[in-house]
């Protein structure tokens, strides 16, 4: 028989087998795989994630696989993390829709893959990087609440980092 | 006709709206056949979905999700403005089209949404394509739980930050949260940032974090009605209770990061305010300034204390009977070093010379002191170490001219002392041995008097000189001998020579306490940056056409003043020029402080640029 596998079920009941080193990027399957089979994996395991829909986990696990071999930094070093740039491969594996990249940052937080939320927040980042505030409600889609006084004085509060 | 709610509606609302497009579709009594149980059907088992559960809703539906609807509420006017040109009959098989998909599950959606793209034409699909980016936008900043936006905001740019906080109310309060801030400051407060290249300075940072509202005054000038005003209105409200009289105010990470934006702005853009101290009657020697006072020492053979903020001369110091050359100065004690071979100490808040220290041949040119002990270099070429306490006096030999600058860094007890010979030496301090000579062609040394030195460490990286300069010094050394700065007559240090053509074996025996680096000035015209560790210059600094007296960093920048009439200002990290000051005399002394330096020229007239 081959060796066991992980099988991941998203919210609407899809069935994802993978390796258990693909399934372990998460810390949260990781820590579920462990602690359930304290002898190692002895046959398929089934963990449900029903927060996460068939097409998100998809990409998910597409990320996790592609992963498999990769040593992020540290956890602990912040700012290794912090400054170091998305990585090619992963900007274009992010380059979706909104819906598609807020389902997955979720997913990330929710299955705790670190590296995968760190990408998706700078992914964001970039999109909210250098732009006016007029610019930002018309790229998320925006009310401005703010009453013209109130708009007026915030601007005048946040002037000084203009123009360095 | 409605057509809002066209996806999983809200139990409740659902049927009512539904019915009255049933009713529009049964006008005609005809077509109902397969349309109205369709929906009777899936209506009802919709209502089988709980209201609460968010994971049934999508972004666009969610009741607590608003705005959506202004969008779409414009979009529908649209449609309806196209839908009411048509006729009736169009009308309403429209109409059924949209019940039909309102009411179907979302597997069923899937399904007919697939049939109608396969039966598009490419221009629809491109159609489809465009409209759809613009609908699925999503405010991830509102929406994300609050650690993960703050983990967003936390990878922004300050300038990004503030226009985030103009966005909404809801981006403001987490544009402006103080842990984004917090992390803002941590990122460019005294270290230059490796993302932005910004830097900002340290001013005193927990003082200014946490002040007592009487020192906010003088500062934050800004906030002080707001504060004044607080205070009165805690008066009025509670006039018995206790207050505590110097209670701590906690500062916003923001004002506290703008505040020394602002200030290193000015610095970039050279916007500052000259205050000028006159009375010295000969060239000013030497001077060193704090946040309250300004001490200069001049030919003239005096030392003057000026309180900075007024400009006026508090005290002059008398005692030596030739020209002051160097001073230095802590909260209670300044210590100074003169023409007339002498050591003085004073207690400058009674004006009174406390001690004189004689032993030195010649000039005294250079005076330093840490904790109880006081280094002197000399125009006899030696550097004299004095131990106030056990009342010792050791006599560092090694260099062959005049000692320029004597530099003690605390940290690894070592001294570090510049020369006329064209050599730095670094000692240690505990055994009085020579460490280290820093010059000589073959590590691209002076080739002119050194007349200062500041040992430092630097963590992130410094821009060094490209391979050129390199291989070209390599090529000088090769094509001649003869070494300017050689020390071999000296009787302390031959031992630690560094050995000729053998530049690897030349490594210190590693101490993690000494400085990592030396900036160093010359009258060469040049200031040089050396690796302690490898003894080498690894910068030149070219740009003054005549020597330079001396020089003063921090963290950011180097204040270089020359002979040439220039105040330079310098990128530490990368050793690019961004300012320079002309005066109407040479300029033979400068400090520097996190927002303005001063400078002494040789007409006795001592000029303090303020960036804040």
């Amino acid at each position: 028989m081959s060796a066991p596998k992980v099988i991941v079920i998203s919210s609407d009941d899809e069935k994802f087998p993978v390796d258990p080193k693909v399934a372990e990027k998460s810390l949260l399957m990781k820590n579920m795989i462990n602690d359930l089979n304290p002898d190692g994996l002895q046959e398929d395991f089934e963990i449900p994630t029903p927060n996460v829909r068939a097409n998100v986990l998809a990409k998910v696990l597409e990320w996790c696989e592609h992963h498999k071999n990769t040593i992020f930094p540290d956890d602990d070093d912040d700012d290794a993390r912090k400054s170091a740039p998305v990585e090619e491969w992963d900007k274009n594996f992010l380059k979706v829709d909104q819906e598609m990249l807020y389902e997955i940052m979720l997913a990330a937080n929710y299955l705790n893959i670190r590296p995968l939320l760190d990408a998706g927040c700078k992914m964001v980042a970039e999109m909210i990087k250098g732009k006016s505030p007029e610019e930002l409600r018309r790229i998320f889609n925006i009310v401005n609440d703010f009453s013209p006084e109130e708009e007026a004085a915030i601007r005048r509060e946040n002037e000084w980092a203009e123009d360095r | 006709m409605n057509l809002q709610e066209s996806c999983i509606p809200q139990e409740g609302s659902s049927s009512s709206k539904f019915d009255s497009l049933l009713t529009t579709a049964s006008n005609t009594e005809s077509d109902v056949s397969v349309v109205t149980p369709f929906l009777v059907k899936h209506i009802s088992d919709q209502s089988l979905i709980p209201k609460d559960n968010f994971h049934k809703y999508c972004y666009r539906h969610n009741p607590d999700i608003t705005c959506n609807k202004r969008t779409d509420e414009d979009k529908m006017k649209k449609i309806q403005t196209a839908l009411d040109k048509l006729p009736s009959r169009d009308q309403e098989a429209i109409a059924h089209v949209w019940s039909i998909f309102s009411a179907a599950p979302s597997a069923h959606r899937q399904i007919i949404l697939n049939g109608i793209l396969t039966q598009c034409c490419f221009p629809q699909l491109s159609y489809v394509a465009q409209e759809v980016s613009s609908l699925i936008r999503i405010d991830f900043i509102s929406t994300l739980p609050v650690e993960i936006s703050l983990k967003i905001l936390c990878y922004l740019d300050c300038n990004s930050l503030c226009n985030a906080a103009q966005v909404s109310r809801k981006w403001k309060s987490l544009a402006d949260d103080d842990r984004v801030w917090h992390h803002m400051c941590e990122q460019h407060i005294d270290r230059k940032c490796p993302n932005c290249g910004w830097g900002l300075p340290l001013m005193h940072m927990k003082r200014a974090r946490e002040m007592t509202e009487e020192d906010i005054k003088p500062i934050l000038k800004r906030r002080i009605e707001e504060i004044t005003n607080a205070k009165r209105m805690k008066l009025s409200s509670s006039q018995e209770s206790p207050q505590p009289q110097k209670q701590l105010k906690k500062r916003p990470w923001k004002s506290v990061y703008s505040e020394r934006f602002k200030l290193e702005k000015n610095w970039r853009k050279g916007i500052y305010t000259v205050k000028k101290f006159l009375g010295h009657t000969d060239g000013v020697t030497c001077l060193q300034f704090n946040r309250k006072y300004l001490m200069t020492g001049s030919y003239d053979t005096t030392i003057k204390i000026w309180k900075i903020e007024t400009g006026e001369c508090l005290k002059t110091l008398t005692g030596h009977t030739k020209g002051v050359r160097s001073l230095v100065f802590d909260s209670q004690k300044l210590i100074t070093g003169g023409l007339d071979s002498t050591i003085k100490v004073w207690n400058y808040h009674t004006g009174q010379c406390i001690a004189t220290y004689k032993g030195h041949e010649d000039a005294v040119v250079s005076v330093d002191f840490s904790n109880k002990s006081i280094v002197s270099g000399s125009a006899d070429h030696t550097v004299k170490v004095w131990h106030v306490d056990s009342r010792t006096c050791y006599t560092l030999r090694g260099h062959t001219d005049w000692v320029n600058c004597v530099k003690i860094h605390p940290q690894s007890n070592t001294i570090f002392s510049a020369s006329d010979d064209t050599t730095i030496r670094m000692w240690d301090l505990q055994n009085n041995q020579c460490l280290r000579v820093f010059g000589g062609m073959d590590k691209n040394g002076h080739i002119g008097q050194v007349q200062s030195v500041i040992p430092f460490t630097y963590k992130e990286e410094l821009i060094e000189d490209g391979s050129e300069s390199e291989s070209e010094s390599n090529h000088l050394h090769n094509s001649s001998h003869n070494r300017t700065g050689g020390g071999s007559i000296s009787g302390v240090a031959t031992g630690n020579e560094p050995a000729e053509n053998l530049d690897e074996v030349d490594e210190l025996p590693w101490n993690p306490n000494y400085p990592t680096h030396l900036l160093t000035s010359s009258l060469d015209n040049t200031i040089k940056l050396w690796d302690v560790k490898t003894g080498k210059c690894i910068r030149t600094q070219f740009g003054h056409i005549e020597g330079v007296w001396s020089i003063a960093a921090d963290t950011f920048r180097i204040i270089s003043g020359a002979h040439d009439r220039l105040i330079k200002v310098w990128d530490l990290q990368n050793g690019r020029c961004l300012h320079t000051f002309g005066n109407n005399a040479s300029v033979s002394c400068v400090g520097l402080s996190d927002s303005r330096f001063a400078a002494g020229l040789e007409s006795g007239a001592v000029k303090m640029y303020c960036f804040d």
